[in-house]
């Protein structure tokens, strides 16, 4: 196809090794090039030093864990700034702000079963969920009890689990919000301690 | 600079590597002519383009800006976000298909007229060279002049002018990626305050730098993968530069008996940017700069011959046989570029600037309340715009008597962001009889885009009542402690 080449002035050195005909040019490599190589192996010494002869590095294993606590540490100290217990919910029931952080989250996501009122079968008996005003709790009366339902959900009368959907700071808020219609000490019907008689 | 010998290209060798491996710096002839003028004039609008894209604002963006620290792609006002990631597919296989077309059709025309290389380097650096050091003799000269007072002025010159241009071209690269008021704002406070956006400047302006003050013809020849692959690409018919060897041999000068029309000047290894001699035929370093075809029409015409001795052929036409376009190579790469182009189009067309999906929510597929079946859904809405965006959420093809709990207003999504709400669907338990499909439908206010999702409703098997309820077949989550309900 192309013609053939202006004939050389020299013979081209060639290796002596043929492979299917094929034969190679003894030339050498640019020095540019040469240099990327050198650089390559400079780089391997001090990076092999560095994680297999001295170990200054904490190993793959290691630095995932390490990693882990540290995510691990974080999410401790959130949770650990929001204490979920019976006192500090209370507490947090009467705090204006985060009664409306929760207000806007149980809106956002409860109001489709227990209504806007908090009410649900009570002011509609077609709505999905139960009275969240009165002084009946079904799954238990604490603030604790009332945390866990929304985190872990009752899945048999289909209360989601919230606690993937939501995190933990928002279900604070939104349990703060229930408990602000309620008063700390006030008589309950804690319903979960009733044995069915059914 | 050590002297340098006249290049004598060879096709078994590397021209601008010497024996001793070092790199043999190449001072290339300018070869005026209508090639270099046409090639000058797409090189500008080029270089244009690039330097004016990120200033051009368009639906109140840079017309290209790829803000990757928020994710978002805006391209000529089309915002995409992360969630448009499979568009990229279309991206790098047109890059496929259109190298593949073009290549066949035309051989390396990328490399020769538009490559940023080759636009670069011959269009601006190496004009900058020209203007300070003077043409190809001159250049030479200086490279093996001893070092003078005045050697080192025009030296030093010449790289600090390379540098500003080194530096303007890493600066405007940044832009696109974070825009030129931002690009402005960190280059007005102390590097320190914009640590890796400092770093990669001053490492991009040394990469330039080094490319085009020294490494140059080095890329194409013995870096590039795009120009080997495109090597690969061209058969017989392809147009090419190359060399009618059958007109011009045997060389010889003007006058000789029997001699062809190369009158043997040499002046096409004198232009050539990467040191071959286009005479020795078609070659993996030639970048279809058509520097050589200038050159030699110039002297053709100067003694009276017909120019195109060198000239844009396929090696078939060269060898005087019929070049042909319509090839199954071309008529395949070409189809598979338009398939691939449609399909893109099609594809961003239905591009929406925000993202609705539904799901079922953790539990039971369905709840049985007194006379109700119940379906609980969670409707997820992503807004990939930098503006708060409000979806109304709607439910269409339910039955009459179906009810629908949630989303009753609409939901607005802060910028960039995201929104869960529950959709509860309940259905008469007297009227359900077997699955049916309902649609959930998010509506822009302006009535711009609207999202669907295809849902199913469940319900149970049998009509006939009292079934036992669903409670006793629903999945226990596993966290609950088991306890007596009422």
């Amino acid at each position: 196809m192309s013609p053939t080449p202006t004939p050389q002035p020299t013979e081209p050195d060639v290796r002596p090794h043929a492979f299917d005909g094929i034969r190679e040019f003894n030339q050498r490599l640019p020095n540019w090039w040469l240099f990327t190589l050198y650089g390559a192996i400079l780089f391997w010494i001090g990076y092999w030093s560095y994680f297999e002869w001295l170990r200054v590095a904490p190993e793959g294993p290691q630095r995932v864990e390490l990693a882990m606590t540290r995510i691990e540490a974080e999410k401790l100290a959130a949770t650990a700034a929001l204490r979920i217990d019976d006192k500090s919910l209370w507490a947090m029931s009467r705090n204006t702000v985060f009664v409306d952080d929760g207000r806007q989250i149980f809106n956002a996501n409860c109001v489709a079963c227990h209504l806007q009122s908090l009410r649900g079968k009570s002011e509609n008996p077609l709505a999905i969920g139960p009275d969240l005003t009165d002084q009946i709790w079904i799954h238990g009366g604490h603030p604790t009890d009332v945390y866990r339902t929304v985190t872990q959900g009752v899945p048999e009368k289909g209360m989601p689990t919230w606690g993937p959907v939501l995190g933990t700071k928002r279900i604070t808020e939104a349990v703060a919000y229930v408990l602000s219609y309620h008063q700390e000490g006030e008589p309950i019907v804690d319903a979960s301690k009733i044995v069915p008689t059914k | 600079m050590r002297p340098t010998s006249p290049l004598r290209p060879t096709r078994d060798t590397v021209s601008t590597i010497r024996e001793d491996g070092s790199h043999r710096f190449l001072f290339p002839a300018d070869a005026p002519g209508p090639f270099r003028r046409a090639r000058r004039a797409a090189a500008l609008v080029l270089i244009a383009v690039y330097l004016s894209l990120p200033w051009i604002t368009v639906g109140g963006y840079p017309a290209v800006f790829l803000d990757v620290a928020r994710r978002r792609f805006h391209l000529f006002g089309l915002v995409l976000a992360a969630q448009d990631l499979g568009l990229l597919f279309f991206l790098i296989s047109g890059l496929g298909f259109g190298l593949f077309f073009v290549t066949a059709l035309f051989g390396r025309i990328w490399c020769g007229w538009a490559c940023p290389q080759t636009v670069f380097l011959e269009h601006v650096f190496r004009r900058v060279e020209r203007w300070i050091d003077g043409d190809a003799v001159r250049r030479r000269q200086w490279a093996e002049a001893p070092t003078t007072a005045s050697k080192i002025l025009r030296r030093a010159a010449k790289h600090v002018v390379y540098l500003v241009l080194a530096a303007t071209i890493a600066h405007l690269f940044l832009a696109y990626f974070v825009s030129i008021p931002a690009l402005w704002g960190m280059m007005r406070v102390a590097p320190g305050e914009n640590w890796g956006a400092f770093v990669f400047i001053a490492a991009a302006t040394g990469i330039v730098y080094f490319d085009f003050a020294w490494f140059r013809e080095q890329l194409c020849v013995i870096l590039c993968p795009y120009g080997r692959l495109q090597s690969a690409l061209t058969d017989d018919h392809t147009l090419v530069i190359g060399y009618d060897w059958a007109r011009g041999e045997p060389r010889g000068k003007l006058g000789d008996a029997g001699a062809g029309d190369c009158v043997a000047c040499d002046r096409c290894v004198q232009v050539c940017p990467t040191g071959i001699d286009i005479r020795q035929g078609l070659q993996l370093e030639c970048i279809g700069c058509a520097a050589c075809i200038d050159a030699c029409d110039e002297v053709m015409l100067r003694v009276g011959r017909a120019a195109g001795l060198i000239r844009y052929d396929s090696l078939s036409g060269l060898t005087g046989r019929r070049k042909r376009w319509l090839r199954p190579r071309t008529v395949l790469y070409g189809a598979l570029l338009l398939a691939g182009t449609v399909v893109a189009a099609w594809t961003i067309a239905g591009v929406r600037p925000a993202v609705l999906s539904v799901t079922r929510m953790v539990g039971a597929p369905y709840y049985v309340d007194g006379d109700l079946v119940r379906n609980q859904f969670l409707v997820r809405l992503v807004n990939k715009r930098a503006e708060p965006a409000a979806l109304a959420v709607t439910v269409r093809g339910l039955p009459a008597g179906a009810v629908v709990r949630g989303l009753e207003a609409p939901v607005t999504v802060g910028p960039l962001g995201e929104e869960i709400r529950p959709l509860i669907v309940q259905e008469p338990r007297s009227r359900y009889a077997s699955p049916f499909t309902f649609e959930v439908e998010a509506r822009d206010p302006r009535g711009s885009f609207t999202l669907r999702r295809a849902m199913e409703f469940l319900g149970p098997e049998h009509i006939p009542a009292p079934a036992a309820p669903p409670a006793s077949v629903a999945p226990v989550n596993p966290n609950e402690p088991s306890r007596a309900h009422p």
